[in-house]
Protein backbone atom coordinates (compact mmCIF):
# COMPACT_ATOMS: atom_id res chain seq x y z
CA UNK A 1 0.00 0.00 0.00
CA UNK A 2 1.28 3.28 -0.87
CA UNK A 3 2.16 5.83 2.15
CA UNK A 4 -0.13 8.63 2.74
CA UNK A 5 3.02 10.72 2.76
CA UNK A 6 3.87 10.15 -0.56
CA UNK A 7 3.34 12.14 -2.75
CA UNK A 8 0.49 10.72 -5.36
CA UNK A 9 0.17 11.50 -9.04
CA UNK A 10 -2.24 14.27 -9.74
CA UNK A 11 -4.57 13.57 -12.59
CA UNK A 12 -3.03 14.42 -15.31
CA UNK A 13 -4.14 17.00 -18.33
CA UNK A 14 -4.13 15.90 -22.02
CA UNK A 15 -1.81 17.84 -22.27
CA UNK A 16 0.97 19.60 -20.06
CA UNK A 17 1.14 23.44 -20.76
CA UNK A 18 3.58 24.48 -23.35
CA UNK A 19 5.64 26.91 -21.49
CA UNK A 20 6.45 23.89 -19.38
CA UNK A 21 6.98 21.41 -21.54
CA UNK A 22 9.21 23.89 -23.47
CA UNK A 23 10.99 24.31 -20.03
CA UNK A 24 11.58 20.68 -19.80
CA UNK A 25 13.50 20.60 -22.92
CA UNK A 26 15.23 23.31 -22.53
CA UNK A 27 18.35 20.98 -21.46
CA UNK A 28 17.88 19.16 -24.29
CA UNK A 29 18.15 21.71 -26.70
CA UNK A 30 21.22 23.04 -24.98
CA UNK A 31 22.81 19.57 -24.91
CA UNK A 32 21.71 19.18 -28.66
CA UNK A 33 23.64 22.40 -29.51
CA UNK A 34 27.07 21.16 -27.63
CA UNK A 35 26.90 18.01 -29.19
CA UNK A 36 25.94 19.02 -32.73
CA UNK A 37 28.50 21.62 -32.56
CA UNK A 38 31.90 19.69 -34.09
CA UNK A 39 29.58 17.95 -36.96
CA UNK A 40 28.09 21.24 -37.61
CA UNK A 41 31.63 23.04 -38.53
CA UNK A 42 32.12 20.76 -40.88
CA UNK A 43 32.51 22.64 -44.40
CA UNK A 44 29.66 20.76 -46.58
CA UNK A 45 26.00 22.41 -46.63
CA UNK A 46 24.76 18.40 -46.77
CA UNK A 47 26.16 17.85 -43.25
CA UNK A 48 25.36 21.45 -42.28
CA UNK A 49 21.35 20.67 -43.09
CA UNK A 50 21.01 17.68 -41.57
CA UNK A 51 22.86 18.46 -38.53
CA UNK A 52 20.03 21.32 -38.56
CA UNK A 53 17.02 18.57 -39.01
CA UNK A 54 18.81 15.72 -36.76
CA UNK A 55 18.71 18.97 -33.66
CA UNK A 56 15.29 19.95 -34.68
CA UNK A 57 14.13 16.68 -34.88
CA UNK A 58 15.39 14.80 -31.55
CA UNK A 59 14.61 18.08 -29.76
CA UNK A 60 10.74 18.30 -31.15
CA UNK A 61 10.09 14.24 -30.19
CA UNK A 62 11.39 15.65 -26.66
CA UNK A 63 8.92 18.53 -26.42
CA UNK A 64 6.39 16.05 -27.42
CA UNK A 65 7.52 13.95 -25.07
CA UNK A 66 6.91 16.30 -22.37
CA UNK A 67 3.50 18.35 -23.92
CA UNK A 68 1.57 14.52 -24.52
CA UNK A 69 3.43 12.32 -21.58
CA UNK A 70 3.42 9.86 -24.26
CA UNK A 71 6.98 8.25 -24.46
CA UNK A 72 6.37 5.23 -26.46
CA UNK A 73 5.44 7.24 -29.50
CA UNK A 74 7.61 9.77 -29.83
CA UNK A 75 10.98 7.57 -28.95
CA UNK A 76 9.64 5.61 -31.94
CA UNK A 77 10.19 8.09 -34.37
CA UNK A 78 13.56 8.67 -33.64
CA UNK A 79 14.23 4.97 -33.31
CA UNK A 80 13.24 4.06 -36.16
CA UNK A 81 14.71 7.02 -38.31
CA UNK A 82 17.96 5.82 -36.65
CA UNK A 83 17.03 2.21 -37.61
CA UNK A 84 16.20 3.28 -41.67
CA UNK A 85 19.42 5.93 -41.84
CA UNK A 86 21.87 3.66 -40.29
CA UNK A 87 22.28 1.50 -43.18
CA UNK A 88 21.98 4.17 -45.79
CA UNK A 89 25.35 5.95 -44.02
CA UNK A 90 27.00 2.63 -43.19
CA UNK A 91 26.17 1.42 -46.81
CA UNK A 92 27.73 4.46 -48.52
CA UNK A 93 30.89 5.22 -46.36
CA UNK A 94 31.44 0.83 -47.42
CA UNK A 95 31.08 1.19 -51.15
CA UNK A 96 33.09 4.23 -50.72
CA UNK A 97 35.89 2.69 -48.77
CA UNK A 98 35.87 -0.77 -49.98
CA UNK A 99 33.60 -0.44 -53.29
CA UNK A 100 31.87 -3.70 -51.91
CA UNK A 101 29.30 -5.06 -49.15
CA UNK A 102 31.37 -7.67 -48.88
CA UNK A 103 33.92 -7.85 -46.67
CA UNK A 104 37.13 -8.67 -48.42
CA UNK A 105 39.36 -11.21 -46.80
CA UNK A 106 42.20 -8.73 -47.17
CA UNK A 107 40.30 -5.95 -44.77
CA UNK A 108 39.75 -8.93 -42.39
CA UNK A 109 43.42 -9.28 -42.26
CA UNK A 110 44.23 -5.82 -42.42
CA UNK A 111 41.69 -5.46 -39.18
CA UNK A 112 39.49 -3.34 -40.48
CA UNK A 113 36.38 -4.94 -40.05
CA UNK A 114 33.58 -2.67 -38.61
CA UNK A 115 32.71 -3.87 -34.73
CA UNK A 116 28.68 -3.50 -33.75
CA UNK A 117 28.57 -4.23 -30.37
CA UNK A 118 26.31 -7.38 -31.37
CA UNK A 119 29.48 -9.67 -31.00
CA UNK A 120 30.67 -8.45 -27.68
CA UNK A 121 28.93 -11.50 -25.40
CA UNK A 122 30.81 -13.71 -27.96
CA UNK A 123 34.22 -12.73 -27.47
CA UNK A 124 33.99 -12.88 -23.60
CA UNK A 125 34.90 -16.16 -22.95
CA UNK A 126 37.58 -16.93 -25.50
CA UNK A 127 39.18 -13.17 -24.11
CA UNK A 128 39.09 -14.51 -20.83
CA UNK A 129 40.65 -17.59 -21.63
CA UNK A 130 43.28 -17.01 -24.36
CA UNK A 131 43.06 -13.27 -24.38
CA UNK A 132 42.41 -13.30 -27.86
CA UNK A 133 39.71 -11.53 -29.56
CA UNK A 134 38.19 -13.73 -32.28
CA UNK A 135 36.89 -10.74 -34.27
CA UNK A 136 38.89 -9.60 -37.65
CA UNK A 137 38.53 -6.17 -36.29
CA UNK A 138 41.19 -3.93 -34.83
CA UNK A 139 41.37 -2.41 -31.38
CA UNK A 140 42.51 0.75 -32.19
CA UNK A 141 41.45 2.86 -35.00
CA UNK A 142 43.12 1.48 -38.30
CA UNK A 143 41.85 3.06 -40.79
CA UNK A 144 39.17 2.00 -43.38
CA UNK A 145 35.95 0.65 -41.64
CA UNK A 146 37.50 -0.26 -38.25
CA UNK A 147 36.29 3.10 -37.23
CA UNK A 148 37.57 3.94 -33.65
CA UNK A 149 38.18 0.45 -33.53
CA UNK A 150 36.80 -2.57 -30.57
CA UNK A 151 37.71 -0.55 -27.80
CA UNK A 152 36.15 2.03 -28.73
CA UNK A 153 32.70 0.12 -29.59
CA UNK A 154 33.19 -1.81 -26.29
CA UNK A 155 34.12 1.27 -23.59
CA UNK A 156 30.65 2.75 -25.45
CA UNK A 157 28.97 0.08 -24.52
CA UNK A 158 30.37 -0.20 -20.88
CA UNK A 159 29.26 3.76 -20.44
CA UNK A 160 25.98 2.84 -22.23
CA UNK A 161 24.66 -0.08 -20.11
CA UNK A 162 25.80 1.69 -17.02
CA UNK A 163 23.24 4.31 -18.01
CA UNK A 164 20.30 2.90 -19.85
CA UNK A 165 20.43 -0.92 -18.99
CA UNK A 166 18.34 -2.84 -21.64
CA UNK A 167 17.18 0.63 -22.57
CA UNK A 168 19.92 0.14 -24.69
CA UNK A 169 17.77 -1.38 -27.24
CA UNK A 170 15.25 1.45 -27.05
CA UNK A 171 18.17 3.76 -27.37
CA UNK A 172 21.09 3.35 -28.44
CA UNK A 173 20.17 -0.14 -31.07
CA UNK A 174 20.83 1.08 -34.58
CA UNK A 175 19.43 -1.88 -36.01
CA UNK A 176 15.86 -2.49 -34.23
CA UNK A 177 14.47 0.52 -35.33
CA UNK A 178 13.73 -1.12 -38.78
CA UNK A 179 11.95 -4.25 -37.23
CA UNK A 180 9.94 -1.46 -35.01
CA UNK A 181 8.86 1.05 -38.19
CA UNK A 182 7.80 -2.88 -39.78
CA UNK A 183 5.68 -3.68 -36.27
CA UNK A 184 4.13 0.25 -36.73
CA UNK A 185 2.96 -0.41 -40.07
CA UNK A 186 -0.41 -2.56 -39.61
CA UNK A 187 -3.51 -0.77 -37.72
CA UNK A 188 -4.02 -4.97 -36.00
CA UNK A 189 -1.69 -7.89 -35.55
CA UNK A 190 -2.73 -10.74 -37.76
CA UNK A 191 -1.14 -13.37 -35.58
CA UNK A 192 -2.25 -12.69 -32.19
CA UNK A 193 -1.52 -16.15 -30.23
CA UNK A 194 2.67 -16.43 -30.02
CA UNK A 195 3.44 -19.41 -27.72
CA UNK A 196 5.39 -17.72 -24.66
CA UNK A 197 8.55 -20.04 -25.11
CA UNK A 198 9.35 -18.16 -27.84
CA UNK A 199 10.62 -15.49 -25.65
CA UNK A 200 13.05 -18.53 -24.68
CA UNK A 201 14.99 -17.72 -27.77
CA UNK A 202 17.51 -15.24 -27.21
CA UNK A 203 19.04 -17.14 -24.52
CA UNK A 204 19.39 -20.29 -27.07
CA UNK A 205 20.79 -18.30 -29.53
CA UNK A 206 23.36 -16.71 -26.59
CA UNK A 207 24.29 -19.96 -25.37
CA UNK A 208 24.91 -21.76 -28.72
CA UNK A 209 26.81 -18.90 -29.97
CA UNK A 210 28.88 -18.17 -26.94
CA UNK A 211 30.18 -22.19 -26.91
CA UNK A 212 30.50 -21.88 -30.69
CA UNK A 213 32.09 -18.76 -30.97
CA UNK A 214 34.64 -20.47 -28.45
CA UNK A 215 34.88 -23.72 -29.81
CA UNK A 216 35.38 -22.51 -33.65
CA UNK A 217 37.56 -19.45 -32.46
CA UNK A 218 35.26 -17.16 -34.63
CA UNK A 219 32.29 -14.54 -34.04
CA UNK A 220 29.93 -17.36 -34.68
CA UNK A 221 26.69 -15.19 -35.14
CA UNK A 222 28.34 -12.46 -37.55
CA UNK A 223 29.47 -15.48 -39.59
CA UNK A 224 25.83 -17.56 -39.84
CA UNK A 225 23.04 -15.96 -37.97
CA UNK A 226 23.52 -12.65 -37.85
CA UNK A 227 20.05 -11.13 -40.16
CA UNK A 228 21.66 -6.97 -40.23
CA UNK A 229 23.82 -8.25 -42.40
CA UNK A 230 21.62 -8.30 -45.19
CA UNK A 231 21.80 -3.93 -45.05
CA UNK A 232 25.17 -3.46 -43.54
CA UNK A 233 27.86 -5.96 -44.98
CA UNK A 234 28.71 -9.50 -45.28
CA UNK A 235 31.09 -11.98 -45.85
CA UNK A 236 32.15 -11.81 -48.98
CA UNK A 237 31.15 -15.11 -50.45
CA UNK A 238 34.43 -16.78 -51.99
CA UNK A 239 32.61 -20.44 -52.17
CA UNK A 240 29.61 -22.30 -51.67
CA UNK A 241 30.06 -21.71 -47.89
CA UNK A 242 29.87 -18.26 -48.33
CA UNK A 243 26.87 -18.17 -50.42
CA UNK A 244 24.82 -19.93 -47.97
CA UNK A 245 25.63 -17.80 -45.26
CA UNK A 246 24.03 -15.19 -47.37
CA UNK A 247 21.17 -16.74 -47.91
CA UNK A 248 20.78 -17.12 -44.50
CA UNK A 249 21.27 -13.59 -43.52
CA UNK A 250 18.83 -12.64 -45.96
CA UNK A 251 15.99 -15.00 -45.13
CA UNK A 252 16.54 -14.00 -41.31
CA UNK A 253 16.36 -10.42 -42.51
CA UNK A 254 13.30 -10.64 -44.39
CA UNK A 255 11.29 -13.10 -41.77
CA UNK A 256 12.36 -11.33 -38.43
CA UNK A 257 12.55 -8.23 -39.34
CA UNK A 258 10.36 -7.73 -42.19
CA UNK A 259 7.37 -10.40 -42.56
CA UNK A 260 7.15 -10.72 -38.45
CA UNK A 261 7.02 -7.68 -37.41
CA UNK A 262 4.20 -7.12 -39.84
CA UNK A 263 2.33 -9.69 -39.03
CA UNK A 264 2.80 -9.79 -34.81
CA UNK A 265 3.32 -5.87 -34.50
CA UNK A 266 6.15 -7.30 -32.22
CA UNK A 267 9.75 -7.00 -32.56
CA UNK A 268 10.41 -10.11 -33.33
CA UNK A 269 13.81 -10.42 -34.22
CA UNK A 270 14.79 -8.36 -30.64
CA UNK A 271 12.34 -10.42 -28.69
CA UNK A 272 12.93 -14.10 -30.09
CA UNK A 273 16.72 -14.40 -31.39
CA UNK A 274 18.72 -11.63 -30.60
CA UNK A 275 21.88 -12.58 -28.33
CA UNK A 276 23.03 -9.72 -27.60
CA UNK A 277 19.61 -8.82 -26.07
CA UNK A 278 19.76 -11.40 -23.78
CA UNK A 279 22.79 -10.40 -22.58
CA UNK A 280 21.96 -6.83 -22.32
CA UNK A 281 18.96 -7.96 -20.19
CA UNK A 282 21.68 -9.32 -17.33
CA UNK A 283 22.84 -6.06 -17.15
CA UNK A 284 19.02 -4.37 -16.39
CA UNK A 285 19.16 -5.36 -12.91
CA UNK A 286 22.14 -2.58 -12.66
CA UNK A 287 20.16 0.14 -13.92
CA UNK A 288 18.41 2.25 -11.26
CA UNK A 289 15.32 2.68 -13.37
CA UNK A 290 12.42 0.05 -14.39
CA UNK A 291 9.36 -0.29 -15.35
CA UNK A 292 6.10 -1.01 -12.08
CA UNK A 293 2.90 -2.40 -12.06
CA UNK A 294 0.56 -0.59 -9.63
CA UNK A 295 -1.31 -3.70 -8.41
CA UNK A 296 -3.66 -1.20 -6.47
CA UNK A 297 -4.55 0.64 -9.76
CA UNK A 298 -4.15 -2.78 -12.25
CA UNK A 299 -7.79 -4.18 -13.30
CA UNK A 300 -6.09 -6.14 -14.65
CA UNK A 301 -7.00 -5.67 -18.64
CA UNK A 302 -3.62 -7.17 -20.46
CA UNK A 303 -3.61 -4.22 -22.33
CA UNK A 304 0.28 -3.82 -21.87
CA UNK A 305 1.21 -7.26 -22.33
CA UNK A 306 -0.47 -6.99 -25.87
CA UNK A 307 1.33 -3.17 -25.90
CA UNK A 308 4.68 -4.74 -25.47
CA UNK A 309 6.68 -5.29 -28.65
CA UNK A 310 8.87 -7.82 -26.93
CA UNK A 311 6.17 -9.63 -24.79
CA UNK A 312 8.42 -8.47 -21.41
CA UNK A 313 4.78 -9.07 -19.74
CA UNK A 314 3.27 -12.37 -18.41
CA UNK A 315 0.25 -12.57 -16.62
CA UNK A 316 2.49 -13.51 -13.73
CA UNK A 317 4.92 -10.50 -13.56
CA UNK A 318 2.22 -8.36 -13.88
CA UNK A 319 0.35 -10.20 -10.55
CA UNK A 320 3.96 -9.52 -9.10
CA UNK A 321 4.24 -5.96 -10.37
CA UNK A 322 6.37 -5.65 -12.80
CA UNK A 323 8.06 -6.63 -16.14
CA UNK A 324 10.23 -9.50 -17.23
CA UNK A 325 14.16 -8.94 -16.81
CA UNK A 326 14.13 -8.43 -20.85
CA UNK A 327 12.02 -4.97 -20.49
CA UNK A 328 13.81 -2.35 -22.59
CA UNK A 329 12.48 0.39 -20.97
CA UNK A 330 10.70 1.63 -24.15
CA UNK A 331 7.38 3.13 -22.44
CA UNK A 332 4.55 1.40 -24.83
CA UNK A 333 3.02 -0.48 -21.68
CA UNK A 334 2.99 2.93 -19.53
CA UNK A 335 1.29 4.56 -22.80
CA UNK A 336 -1.10 1.96 -23.47
CA UNK A 337 -2.42 1.90 -19.95
CA UNK A 338 -5.69 3.74 -19.59
CA UNK A 339 -5.42 3.22 -15.46
CA UNK A 340 -1.82 4.76 -15.04
CA UNK A 341 -1.20 1.51 -13.61
CA UNK A 342 1.98 0.73 -15.49
CA UNK A 343 4.68 3.46 -14.20
CA UNK A 344 8.36 4.47 -14.96
CA UNK A 345 9.74 3.92 -11.52
CA UNK A 346 13.37 4.05 -9.77
CA UNK A 347 14.61 1.14 -7.50
CA UNK A 348 13.59 1.98 -4.08
CA UNK A 349 10.93 4.55 -4.02
CA UNK A 350 7.92 3.68 -3.83
CA UNK A 351 5.67 3.05 -6.69
CA UNK A 352 3.04 6.28 -6.36
CA UNK A 353 6.16 8.48 -5.66
CA UNK A 354 5.98 10.51 -8.10
CA UNK A 355 6.16 8.29 -11.41
CA UNK A 356 6.31 11.07 -13.57
CA UNK A 357 10.01 12.16 -12.15
CA UNK A 358 10.82 8.72 -12.69
CA UNK A 359 10.43 9.08 -16.73
CA UNK A 360 11.88 12.62 -16.67
CA UNK A 361 15.21 11.16 -15.30
CA UNK A 362 15.48 8.32 -17.51
CA UNK A 363 14.57 10.36 -20.72
CA UNK A 364 16.83 12.87 -19.54
CA UNK A 365 19.81 10.38 -19.09
CA UNK A 366 18.14 8.21 -22.43
CA UNK A 367 18.65 11.55 -24.67
CA UNK A 368 21.44 12.49 -23.29
CA UNK A 369 23.10 9.65 -24.47
CA UNK A 370 21.04 9.06 -28.08
CA UNK A 371 21.52 12.72 -29.22
CA UNK A 372 25.53 12.59 -29.33
CA UNK A 373 25.68 8.58 -30.45
CA UNK A 374 22.46 8.09 -32.24
CA UNK A 375 22.04 11.47 -33.57
CA UNK A 376 25.36 11.25 -34.93
CA UNK A 377 24.64 8.11 -37.23
CA UNK A 378 20.96 10.19 -38.26
CA UNK A 379 22.97 12.79 -39.46
CA UNK A 380 25.45 10.71 -41.24
CA UNK A 381 22.33 9.13 -42.92
CA UNK A 382 20.55 12.44 -43.67
CA UNK A 383 23.94 14.08 -45.03
CA UNK A 384 24.49 11.12 -47.26
CA UNK A 385 20.78 11.22 -48.61
CA UNK A 386 21.16 15.18 -48.85
CA UNK A 387 24.78 14.83 -50.60
CA UNK A 388 22.83 14.02 -53.60
CA UNK A 389 20.70 17.39 -53.80
CA UNK A 390 23.18 19.88 -52.20
CA UNK B 1 8.51 3.44 5.59
CA UNK B 2 11.13 3.24 2.86
CA UNK B 3 11.79 7.08 2.88
CA UNK B 4 15.85 6.15 3.21
CA UNK B 5 15.83 3.62 0.43
CA UNK B 6 14.05 6.30 -1.69
CA UNK B 7 16.82 8.99 -1.22
CA UNK B 8 19.48 5.95 -2.14
CA UNK B 9 17.17 5.33 -5.28
CA UNK B 10 16.86 9.05 -6.26
CA UNK B 11 20.75 9.72 -5.92
CA UNK B 12 21.59 6.82 -7.91
CA UNK B 13 19.01 8.15 -10.36
CA UNK B 14 21.01 11.13 -10.36
CA UNK B 15 24.46 9.75 -10.47
CA UNK B 16 22.99 7.84 -14.01
CA UNK B 17 21.99 11.06 -15.27
CA UNK B 18 24.93 12.39 -14.21
CA UNK B 19 27.17 10.06 -15.78
CA UNK B 20 24.98 10.36 -18.80
CA UNK B 21 26.42 13.76 -19.48
CA UNK B 22 29.93 12.94 -18.87
CA UNK B 23 29.91 9.72 -21.32
CA UNK B 24 30.92 11.57 -24.47
CA UNK B 25 33.41 13.60 -22.48
CA UNK B 26 35.01 11.34 -19.97
CA UNK B 27 33.60 7.59 -19.50
CA UNK B 28 33.58 6.55 -22.84
CA UNK B 29 37.25 7.86 -23.57
CA UNK B 30 37.99 6.27 -20.14
CA UNK B 31 36.77 2.69 -21.08
CA UNK B 32 37.59 2.98 -24.10
CA UNK B 33 41.37 3.27 -22.92
CA UNK B 34 40.82 0.42 -19.71
CA UNK B 35 39.90 -2.16 -22.88
CA UNK B 36 42.33 -1.44 -25.21
CA UNK B 37 45.10 -1.77 -22.14
CA UNK B 38 43.63 -5.00 -21.06
CA UNK B 39 46.44 -6.85 -23.29
CA UNK B 40 43.96 -8.10 -25.54
CA UNK B 41 45.19 -9.05 -28.80
CA UNK B 42 43.68 -10.14 -32.24
CA UNK B 43 43.39 -13.87 -33.13
CA UNK B 44 46.45 -14.40 -35.41
CA UNK B 45 44.45 -16.41 -37.80
CA UNK B 46 43.58 -13.04 -38.83
CA UNK B 47 46.29 -10.72 -38.10
CA UNK B 48 49.06 -12.95 -38.84
CA UNK B 49 51.21 -13.28 -35.99
CA UNK B 50 53.66 -11.30 -34.74
CA UNK B 51 56.93 -10.36 -37.22
CA UNK B 52 59.91 -12.26 -35.60
CA UNK B 53 62.76 -11.06 -38.66
CA UNK B 54 63.02 -9.47 -41.75
CA UNK B 55 65.20 -10.44 -44.87
CA UNK B 56 66.60 -7.86 -46.79
CA UNK B 57 66.63 -8.09 -50.51
CA UNK B 58 67.58 -6.02 -53.23
CA UNK B 59 65.04 -2.78 -52.80
CA UNK B 60 62.73 -4.80 -51.05
CA UNK B 61 61.97 -6.87 -47.92
CA UNK B 62 60.20 -9.96 -46.76
CA UNK B 63 59.11 -10.11 -43.28
CA UNK B 64 58.10 -13.12 -41.57
CA UNK B 65 56.38 -13.93 -38.93
CA UNK B 66 55.72 -15.73 -36.34
CA UNK B 67 54.18 -19.63 -37.47
CA UNK B 68 49.84 -19.45 -36.49
CA UNK B 69 48.37 -22.32 -35.30
CA UNK B 70 44.64 -22.48 -35.08
CA UNK B 71 42.71 -23.22 -31.72
CA UNK B 72 41.09 -26.23 -31.07
CA UNK B 73 37.80 -26.84 -33.76
CA UNK B 74 38.88 -23.32 -36.03
CA UNK B 75 38.54 -24.84 -39.44
CA UNK B 76 42.14 -23.19 -40.36
CA UNK B 77 45.32 -25.40 -41.01
CA UNK B 78 48.81 -23.98 -39.03
CA UNK B 79 50.34 -21.20 -41.56
CA UNK B 80 53.30 -19.06 -41.44
CA UNK B 81 52.91 -15.65 -42.85
CA UNK B 82 55.37 -13.38 -45.55
CA UNK B 83 55.24 -10.19 -45.86
CA UNK B 84 56.71 -8.79 -49.78
CA UNK B 85 57.12 -4.98 -48.96
CA UNK B 86 56.67 -2.13 -50.07
CA UNK B 87 54.95 -3.04 -53.04
CA UNK B 88 55.70 -0.36 -55.54
CA UNK B 89 58.92 -1.51 -55.05
CA UNK B 90 58.61 -5.33 -56.33
CA UNK B 91 59.79 -6.38 -59.88
CA UNK B 92 56.77 -7.71 -62.05
CA UNK B 93 57.92 -11.15 -61.02
CA UNK B 94 59.23 -12.36 -57.92
CA UNK B 95 60.88 -15.76 -57.63
CA UNK B 96 62.29 -15.89 -53.99
CA UNK B 97 64.03 -18.72 -52.39
CA UNK B 98 62.94 -17.67 -48.51
CA UNK B 99 64.78 -19.35 -45.27
CA UNK B 100 61.90 -18.72 -43.05
CA UNK B 101 63.49 -20.25 -39.78
CA UNK B 102 66.46 -18.51 -40.01
CA UNK B 103 68.19 -21.67 -39.57
CA UNK B 104 70.53 -20.97 -43.00
CA UNK B 105 68.63 -23.37 -45.20
CA UNK B 106 65.77 -22.34 -47.77
CA UNK B 107 62.38 -23.73 -46.97
CA UNK B 108 60.56 -22.21 -49.74
CA UNK B 109 60.40 -21.30 -53.30
CA UNK B 110 57.47 -18.51 -53.83
CA UNK B 111 56.98 -17.26 -57.28
CA UNK B 112 53.83 -14.66 -58.03
CA UNK B 113 53.31 -11.65 -60.73
CA UNK B 114 53.22 -8.45 -59.06
CA UNK B 115 50.21 -7.01 -60.77
CA UNK B 116 50.50 -2.75 -61.15
CA UNK B 117 46.69 -2.45 -60.55
CA UNK B 118 46.85 -3.11 -56.80
CA UNK B 119 42.98 -4.22 -56.77
CA UNK B 120 43.60 -7.07 -59.11
CA UNK B 121 43.56 -10.48 -57.89
CA UNK B 122 47.30 -12.24 -57.25
CA UNK B 123 47.52 -15.88 -57.50
CA UNK B 124 50.94 -17.36 -56.12
CA UNK B 125 53.19 -20.79 -56.04
CA UNK B 126 54.99 -22.27 -53.32
CA UNK B 127 57.15 -25.21 -53.83
CA UNK B 128 58.12 -26.87 -50.52
CA UNK B 129 61.69 -27.00 -50.21
CA UNK B 130 61.33 -29.16 -46.92
CA UNK B 131 58.76 -31.53 -45.23
CA UNK B 132 57.73 -28.99 -42.75
CA UNK B 133 55.78 -26.84 -45.39
CA UNK B 134 52.80 -27.62 -47.49
CA UNK B 135 53.33 -26.80 -51.43
CA UNK B 136 50.48 -24.19 -53.05
CA UNK B 137 49.81 -24.67 -57.07
CA UNK B 138 47.98 -21.17 -58.46
CA UNK B 139 46.63 -19.81 -55.09
CA UNK B 140 44.38 -16.73 -54.57
CA UNK B 141 42.88 -16.08 -51.42
CA UNK B 142 40.23 -18.77 -50.73
CA UNK B 143 41.16 -19.47 -46.76
CA UNK B 144 42.82 -17.30 -44.31
CA UNK B 145 45.94 -20.38 -44.19
CA UNK B 146 46.67 -20.38 -47.86
CA UNK B 147 46.24 -17.57 -49.28
CA UNK B 148 47.78 -14.09 -51.62
CA UNK B 149 46.42 -10.91 -51.12
CA UNK B 150 47.58 -7.29 -51.16
CA UNK B 151 47.01 -5.44 -47.86
CA UNK B 152 48.34 -1.81 -48.07
CA UNK B 153 52.14 -1.29 -49.57
CA UNK B 154 52.73 -5.28 -49.16
CA UNK B 155 51.51 -8.18 -50.37
CA UNK B 156 51.26 -11.28 -48.29
CA UNK B 157 51.75 -15.28 -48.90
CA UNK B 158 50.38 -17.52 -45.99
CA UNK B 159 52.36 -20.52 -46.35
CA UNK B 160 50.54 -24.01 -44.25
CA UNK B 161 52.34 -25.68 -42.21
CA UNK B 162 52.87 -29.92 -43.48
CA UNK B 163 50.67 -32.30 -40.75
CA UNK B 164 53.08 -33.80 -38.78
Amino acid sequence: MASKALVHRPSQPAFRSAGKSALLTLPVLLWSLLMFARPFADPQASVKIAVGIATVFMVTLFFMMMRTWSTYRWRRYFFVALGLLFPVGFIHNVMVMRGTMGIPIEEMIAGRTPFCFIPIPLLILPAALTKTLVFPGSILPHGGMSGGGMAAMAGLWLAATIVLGKGWCSYACFFGGIEEGMAAVPTRAKVKKIDPRWRYGPWAVLLVMVLLSLALFEPAYCMWLCPFKAVSEYVAARDKVGMIQNGIFVVLFAGLVIALPLLTKKRTQCAFFCPFGAFQSIFNKLSVFEMRIDKARCTPCVLCRNACPTMSLTPESIGRGETLMSCMKCGACVDECPKDAVVWHIKGTDINMNPERARLMFLYAAWALAIPFAGSIIVDGLATILHVFV
Amino acid sequence: MKLPTAKLGYTAAGVTVFAALLVPFILWGSFTKAFAGLGLHVDEVYSGGPKVRTIQLAGYAIDVHRPVTPHMLQSEKPFVQLDWRPAKALPPHISDVVDVDGDGQPDLRVEFDVLEDAKAPLRVNVDALNSHYESMRDVGKQKFSSLIVRVDDAILVRVPLASK
